[in-house]
Order: C-alpha cells, then structure tokens, then sequence
C-alpha cells in the first residue's frame, strides 16, 4: 500500500512542478522569476521536523515548539503563495503565469502534506523510514 | 422575548476532536493572518516603490510589531501567573513587565498606523492604498498575536 502512494504522490509531484514550469517556460510568458517559490517548498517541512527532534522524548499531546512550528510553517507557505502574485502585481510576471504557479504551489504543498500523512505515522520516528 | 436563541447550538461536528487541536488551529490561524499582514506590506511597498507614494519609515510600524508579537508570545501564561517550576531569568514579576512591554509596543503600533494612514494618505490628496497597507499590516499582526497567545491552551502542553 505504502508503495502505491509513493508512486501517486511522485505523480501528484510531477504534476505541481508541471504547473510551475509551465508557469515559466511557456512561449507567452518565459519568465523564470517565479522558479524562487522552489525555496519556499523546501524549507517548508524544516520546522516541522526541528520540532519534532526538540521534542521526541515528550509525551504531552502538544507543546510551544510544535505550535511555533505550524506558525512558520503555515508563513512559508503563504509566502509561497504572495510571491507569485507579487510578481504579477509588478508585471514581472503575466497573471496567467501567475496563476499556472499558484496552481502548481497547490499541488505541491498537498504533495508535501500528503507525504506526512502516509509516512509521517509511526511511534517511533526514525530518520531512516524509507 | 429575551432568550429567544438560547436553545439555537452550532452543529455538532462530531468525527474530529477539536478539543485536542485547538492549538494547532489557532497557531495555524494566526501564522495566515501574520504572514498575511507582511506580504500586504510587501505588496505595497513594491507597486508604490517611490518614497512620495510610501515614506520608507512607514515601515517602523510593521517591524515593531512584529517584535511585540515574538516578545508578548515569550513568556506563558503560566510564567505570567508564577505557576511554572522554572522561574525564568526574570521570575513572575519580570514576566509580567515583559508582557507589559510587548503590548504597549503592540497597541503603540497599532495607534501609529491608524495615525499614518489618516494623517499621511486620507487626509492628503493622494492614492490611500500605501496607507491601508500600512494599517492592515499593523491589524492582521496584531489579531496573529491575540490568536497566537490566547487561542491556544496551555493544559495541552502537560
């Protein structure tokens, strides 16, 4: 089951980072500006996983790390989404491009969201589970 | 007449326990209207790039704003109310100057971005937009705080 989600969610992947390119390279647009949200995708699980190392050895069911952890993370991700419209508010960009980006960001943060949920479970988290 | 909706409850939404992720939401809720806040500022401050259109010093407002958010969701509830083991640096009575201090520079932002925006844009013959950036920054940080210290329990933490 396990590997049939690695390969849905590869797919899911594939498909927002489609989107972004699509957003770039596109004749009409051909701007690679919007190509920086790739950062934003992959600082976002970073707080997450800092929070969770601070606090392995806690049972509570939450603690201030871990909320601070969801606060940035959920401010990378919108930033993920300002920056492109950012863009397109100063004609860097074309608002179709935009929006193919927007759409790719979707994708790809469910993507991100969807790893933790299939491979995230599990007592004992190891750094070695794939 | 009176009470007439005292029998009227919200649906009951029984398959997820809110209870258990009350702190997840709010922190997640006041992480969208921060981060919200900054990139209105942002916004802004890259259509209206020339300093006539938006004084670069508008920008105080947001930053300490900012510092009040991360000084006034320093200490906890529990340190405010001398319950916790460790004391802290400061101890209870430091807690409470600190929480003090964070919220005069909270409201202070707040005043001043109201103040920006009548005085330098409203009142001016001149496009608002910069100025109801700078105000809707100083608020959406503001409600972030309040939702980040006090939608979030501290009994989930024990």
């Amino acid at each position: 089951l396990s590997f049939t989600a690695l390969v849905l969610l590869s797919f899911s992947g594939a498909i927002g980072l489609t989107f972004l390119m699509l957003g770039c390279a596109l004749e009409d647009y051909g701007v690679y500006w919007p190509l920086f949200v790739l950062i934003f995708h992959a600082i976002s699980p970073i707080p997450h996983f800092i929070a969770k190392r601070a606090t392995y050895d806690s049972d509570a069911t939450s603690s201030a790390c871990r909320e601070l952890a969801y606060f940035f993370t959920t401010g990378i991700v919108v930033s993920a989404f300002g920056f492109p419209v950012i863009l397109a508010r100063v004609a860097v960009i074309k608002w179709g491009a935009c929006g193919l980006v927007l759409a790719g960001n979707a994708v790809i943060f469910l993507t991100i969201q969807g790893f933790f949920l299939v491979f995230g479970r599990g007592d004992d988290f190891s750094w070695e589970q794939w | 007449m009176a009470g007439f909706l005292d029998n009227v409850r919200w649906p009951e939404w029984e398959c997820i326990d809110w209870s258990e992720r009350r702190n997840a939401v709010a922190s997640v809720v006041a992480g969208v209207l921060f981060s919200a806040g900054w990139w209105v500022m942002i916004d802004a401050a890259v259509v209206y790039a020339k300093p006539e259109q938006l004084n670069p010093a508008f920008h105080t407002c947001g930053v300490f704003s900012t510092l009040a958010f991360f000084m006034i969701n320093a200490v906890s509830n529990a340190q405010v109310r001398g319950d916790s083991y460790e004391s802290g640096c400061l101890g209870r009575t430091g807690a409470r100057v600190w929480l003090f201090i964070g919220f005069m520079l909270m409201f202070g932002s707040l005043i001043a971005s109201m103040w920006i925006l009548f005085g330098a844009y409203v009142t001016q013959n001149t496009d608002v937009y910069p100025g109801l950036a700078v105000f809707f920054q100083n608020a959406l940080i503001f409600l972030s705080t309040l939702i980040y210290k006090f939608g979030r329990t501290e009994e989930l933490w024990t």
